[in-house]
């Protein structure tokens, strides 16, 4: 079905997080659904007693497909981002047991890309109406919903048609040519 | 679109004996704008108060992977819409952070951020001031709180063009140095702000109603704060003292002198102490930026693929030309990687976590949104206390709809 | 012309009782978005809607006139919003503020009703992301206007 949602284009990451360049924002931990829920409560006995976010992205085109990246924050200022990848219909343990302030972030996660969390408390829709079709952040929903997706009317404002004709140079080059070369060495 | 509430579930509504639901919203003058509370009441006393949310989602962050790099700060703004130069500052050093410029910023254009940051973190507790009052009764607060505001909004509007999202903010700078005049007015505001203060304070501080509805009221311990996310004015009422610009210092808040009020009683009073305190300090710090203003400087870094050139220079340079046209109709490429970037709006810690994959729109942009976190813990908060406190509480933890449902 | 006692003022029935409307417009309080703070700055004291005889802005839809649907309309606020038009006693107006509620603004996506117009009849549409309270303002008059022309929702209500 014909998309506003254009996929990424070749000449593109598809691991974005495996190709970052080196910024000093948290420690990054990678972790997968079986070792997430023991991880975090090591994480949290071991003073990280804040989730700062719980977030998910989707790497249309990556195996696993989805990512759950949890911030979490140790006072006064050390901070690690856990990165779960999540295949498309596995489930993913809560941490609401953990910190109660994932109940929301993981019923948001839920509605807007249909990842469920298993042992949630309440696990319903939270942003779209309860009745919904969709998951609307998944790279495949469109952006202007199933209804309008053939509507006439020009998007002037989107701006996913307008390909970067410029080729990628300096740091951008550099990280996909690293990924290419990953890719070949695998 | 669906014609019928949500449907009152048995994880909603789960209670027993004499208990009656009550919607409270989404229209409701009292709750600061669109949210819905399902209470279950005894009498007036609140037994559950089950926030529904949802009745803002503008799907803004799927609307960000749909625009130029260029363009985010726009949708940013619009987020936390009571500060929303706060939002698009995180937004603009997330960006910048994954182009590799943040050390390349010009130290101008890095203290109009700063002053910008802390004008409109003045401008958004002058509206929760006003509201949280208004709620309470105390109408006049309101509108000495609305018009004090009135002059920051009109700096930002000499700034940027527009009173409330002024898009001023952009990646690499801001859009162009500060107006004639500004610093002046900013001068005027400094001056005039003391006696501001005090008459708010008078209004409020020492008022015995004011003081009966709001000490004690809403009580969030340390370790429940942290439990529940909150961060800001409502976590530093707690007595957790996190800040983060003392914490993660960005756009050169390390520079500046300044104190993080904090208070142990955890009580809506505190929490309102604390925020006139916030206030005060972040005029000191709008004093501190606008000496360091005084050295011109550029305000934009000067890499014509990140930032165009000025529009002056189009007539006189093909180079220039071409920039622009580049910039303005396909934007620039980020290199792929991602992102936390976070900043202390006046609600609490704002954070972007941005993913890009190498093209000239992002991939991901994820919102910690402050708002989101801060009204979860009315969940915890409310249960045992009148409806009226409930109106306290939610004034108190000062959520912003744009923010918590985006 | 001296005014003196037993003098009588013929004026129609209409023309009193749509001045009598157009001045005492008492707006909802549907704040949603930005444009909401900005409908609160116009009842403060620079702007000052209430000498256009907009005292009160009042809550609840029954008592209310104007509904000023300042703010973008997400999916699940849209039933919400139509309810409350609903429930509004006649005579009503409704003012559009800002450009997410005149055409979903810059928003043109899934979760945006793209202009309430498609909802609920308008009277007045106030362009601006957020519009200026002289914006708002304005459209007050031009709603005041209507009124003594005898628009739409006057006292005898015409189709």
């Amino acid at each position: 079905m014909p998309s506003t949602q254009t996929p990424p284009i070749a000449g593109t990451a598809i691991d974005p997080p495996g190709v970052r360049p080196a910024i000093d924002d948290a420690a990054i931990e990678v972790v997968t659904p079986q070792t997430l829920h023991a991880r975090c409560e090591a994480l949290r006995a071991g003073g990280y007693a804040m989730l700062l976010d719980l977030g998910a992205v989707d790497y249309l085109g990556r195996e696993p497909r989805f990512e759950v990246v949890y911030h979490l924050l140790k006072m006064p200022n050390l901070r690690v981002r856990l990165r779960c990848g999540v295949k498309d219909g596995e489930h993913v343990p809560t941490v609401s047991d953990i910190w109660k302030n994932a109940d929301w972030a993981e019923r948001e996660v839920f509605d807007l890309f249909g990842i469920v969390f298993d042992g949630h408390p309440d696990l319903r829709r939270i942003q779209m109406p309860h009745d919904w079709e969709g998951h609307p952040l998944r790279k495949d929903y469109p952006l202007r919903g199933p209804a309008r997706e053939r509507s006439p009317r020009p998007a002037f404002g989107l701006k996913s048609n307008v390909q970067a004709g410029t080729p990628p140079t300096g740091r951008t080059l550099e990280a996909l040519q690293e990924q290419v070369k990953k890719a070949r060495e695998q | 679109m669906s014609l019928s509430p949500t449907p009152l579930t048995p994880e909603i509504v789960s209670h027993e004996g004499n208990a009656m639901v009550l919607s409270m919203g989404p229209q409701h003058p009292s709750t600061h704008g669109v949210l819905q509370i399902m209470l279950e009441i005894e009498g007036e006393s609140v037994i559950k108060a089950e926030p529904e949310i949802g009745y803002l989602h503008t799907g803004i962050e799927k609307n960000m992977e749909n625009l130029f790099w260029s363009h985010g700060q726009t949708n940013a703004e619009r987020m936390d819409y009571l500060a929303p130069s706060s939002n698009a500052l995180c937004y603009v050093l997330a960006v910048e952070q994954l182009l590799g410029i943040t050390g390349e910023i010009p130290e101008r254009a890095k203290h109009i951020r700063v002053l910008n940051a802390e004008l409109t973190r003045i401008a958004s507790h002058c509206v929760w001031l006003g509201t949280h009052a208004i709620d309470l009764g105390a109408i006049s607060v309101f509108f000495y709180c609305f018009d004090l505001r009135e002059n920051i909004l009109d700096l930002q509007e000499a700034a940027g063009g527009a009173r409330m999202h002024p898009n001023y903010l952009r990646v690499g700078g801001v859009n162009g140095d500060l107006p004639a005049g500004y610093l002046e007015r900013v001068d005027a505001l400094i001056s005039k702000f003391p006696g501001r203060m005090k008459e708010l304070r008078g209004l409020l501080q020492a008022n015995p109603i004011f003081q009966d509805r709001t000490i004690d009221v809403g009580i969030l311990s340390a370790d429940e704060a942290t439990q529940w996310g909150v961060t800001g004015p409502a976590l530093r009422g707690s007595g957790v003292a996190y800040d983060v610009r003392k914490a993660f210092p960005y756009s050169g808040y390390e520079q500046y002198t300044f104190d993080v009020p904090t208070r142990t009683e955890g009580d809506a009073y505190a929490r309102f102490l604390v925020r006139l305190d916030e206030m005060e300090e972040s005029i000191k710090i709008v004093a501190q930026a606008r000496e360091k203003l005084r050295t011109a400087g550029p305000y934009a870094i000067d890499d014509p693929k990140i930032f165009a050139p000025p529009k002056e220079t189009i007539a006189l340079s093909m180079e220039a030309l071409i920039h622009h046209f580049k910039i303005v109709s396909e934007s620039f490429r980020v290199p792929p990687g991602d992102v936390y970037q976070s900043v202390e709006g006046p609600r609490g810690e704002l954070g972007y976590y941005i993913v890009s994959n190498g093209e000239n729109r992002p991939y991901r942009v994820r919102t910690r949104p402050a708002s989101l976190y801060n009204l979860q813990a009315l969940k915890g908060i409310a249960p045992g206390n009148l409806i009226a406190d409930l109106v306290v509480m939610i004034g108190s933890l000062d959520p912003v709809f744009g923010e918590v449902d985006r | 012309m001296e005014i003196g006692p037993g003098q009588f003022l013929l004026a129609r029935l209409d023309d009193v009782a749509r001045w009598a409307q157009s001045s005492s417009v008492w707006p909802l309080t549907m704040g949603l978005a930005c444009c909401a703070i900005e409908m609160m700055t116009v009842t403060s004291a620079e702007y000052d809607i209430a000498r256009l005889g907009s005292e009160v802005f009042r809550s609840s839809p029954r008592q209310a006139d104007l509904m000023i649907v300042s703010g973008r309309v997400a999916q699940k606020m849209a039933p919400v919003v139509k309810r409350l038009y609903d429930q509004m006693a006649d005579p009503k107006w409704v003012i559009s503020m800002g450009a997410c509620a005149s055409s979903g603004g810059v928003f043109d996506n899934y979760a945006v009703v793209q202009g309430v117009d498609t909802i609920i009849p308008v009277d007045v549409y106030v362009p601006g992301c957020p519009p200026t309270p002289d914006g708002l303002l304005y459209a007050v008059n031009l709603i005041q206007q209507q009124i003594r022309e005898g628009g739409r929702g006057g006292i005898l209500a015409r189709s």
